[in-house]
């Protein structure tokens, strides 16, 4: 907040109930048979992150838009108390992403999507949980 | 720092990665010399003034002074004055300069912090090398690491592992991480990242040529670089 790099923000419930939303789509998303590898990687991406802004969103924050991923991911620290070694983790999958999307294609490994799955699907839980936890309020 | 990889075979070719690199530079050079070369070899496109060079290396001031000196009026690090300061970098006009990187990168340098860090781990990787900028030699400053690593481990096993090494080489560290199963069924399929990435320069990490032809890249893969070309 001090640095600028969130803004409060009045989530409606609304907007809480559909990030989980998309973070469940893209996660099934990221399973379709026939999918390459890059694009399941970059589709389970996309729903840890969504995971992640549901819970800065539930916590009354946004991220700024820039190095919004990076913000995004740092922001489970202080949402859901994410360990360094998860925030770690996250970080190599964007930079891992980055480096897919815009400098070389196939450098996706199965394993690595498969991790990438995984991974944003306990993190869809952890969420899940912490936002029941905390913010009785919003009820998942 | 030592790290020592086990191999299976019966015969170890010259120059694999069973040699402790830190032995290497050890043999090679004292430990003032070598700390001051590791940081300007690893890093040529900085400069250093000799109290960070003393304080990255944790070496004595006095040590310090008379090797640098030494060093520079050799030719192979270049002394720079800008006001009161004086500067040392490696100097890209020393005849030896592309040998002197490889040296380092090989030794002391980004693949033994690697190897170090990659240890633990080892005995589940069948294969682990440096790749692209780095291994071609032409990094420059802010330069990822690019790492192929062919093995048991998960991503998150080797991001775990090589954690601390991006805060020691002060650079990213790129991993891709396959399992021997997928590697080798990529390459035979002619997977066209595999492909260039066993086409370009490698330094091993873990194995070495006769673990790569082993999983397959017998026809696609070309030497490690054994007399690099001064780097561009």
């Amino acid at each position: 907040m001090r640095d600028g790099w969130a803004s409060q923000h009045k989530s409606t419930r609304q907007e809480i109930h559909k990030l989980p939303g998309l973070a469940d789509r893209d996660l099934a998303s990221s399973a379709t048979a026939g999918l390459a590898t890059d694009w399941r990687f970059a589709v389970a991406y996309n729903s840890a992150l969504q995971s992640s802004t549901a819970a800065l969103a539930a916590a009354g924050y946004r991220a700024s838009h820039e190095a919004h991923h990076h913000r995004i991911i740092q922001s489970l620290v202080f949402t859901i108390g994410a360990r360094q070694e998860l925030i770690r983790r996250f970080d190599a999958f964007r930079k891992k992403r980055n480096m897919s999307s815009y400098e070389m294609g196939g450098t996706i490994s199965e394993k690595e999507a498969a991790e990438m799955a995984a991974f944003a699907g306990d993190l869809r839980q952890k969420v899940e949980r912490w936002i029941r936890e905390n913010h009785l309020e919003l009820k998942l | 720092m030592l790290t020592r990889v086990t191999f299976l075979d019966t015969i170890v070719p010259i120059m694999s990665t069973a040699f402790g690199c830190s032995e290497l530079s050890a043999a090679l050079f004292g430990r003032t010399r070598r700390a001051i070369l590791a940081l300007l070899y690893g890093h040529p496109d900085q400069s250093y003034y000799l109290r960070q060079l003393v304080r990255s290396a944790g070496l004595g001031l006095g040590a310090a002074q008379r090797e640098v000196k030494r060093l520079s009026n050799a030719g192979i690090i270049r002394r720079t004055v800008s006001g009161n300061q004086v500067f040392y970098q490696a100097n890209a006009d020393c005849p030896i300069f592309g040998e002197m990187k490889s040296l380092m990168v090989k030794t002391t340098g980004a693949a033994d912090v690697l190897r170090s860090a990659l240890a633990p781990l080892a005995p589940q990787i069948l294969l682990a090398f440096i790749y692209g900028s780095v291994a071609k030699l032409a990094q420059r400053n802010g330069s990822d690491v690019d790492v192929m690593v062919v093995g048991e481990p998960t991503f998150g096993d080797i991001v775990s592992a090589l954690g601390a090494a991006q805060e020691t080489l002060a650079r990213e560290v790129n991993p891709t991480v396959y399992s021997p199963a997928e590697f080798r069924s990529k390459l035979k399929a002619r997977h066209h990242f595999l492909t260039a990435v066993i086409g370009g320069e490698k330094v091993f990490l873990i194995g070495d040529e006769h673990e790569l032809a082993r999983l397959g890249a017998r026809r696609l893969g070309k030497p490690a670089q054994k007399h690099p070309s001064r780097d561009s």
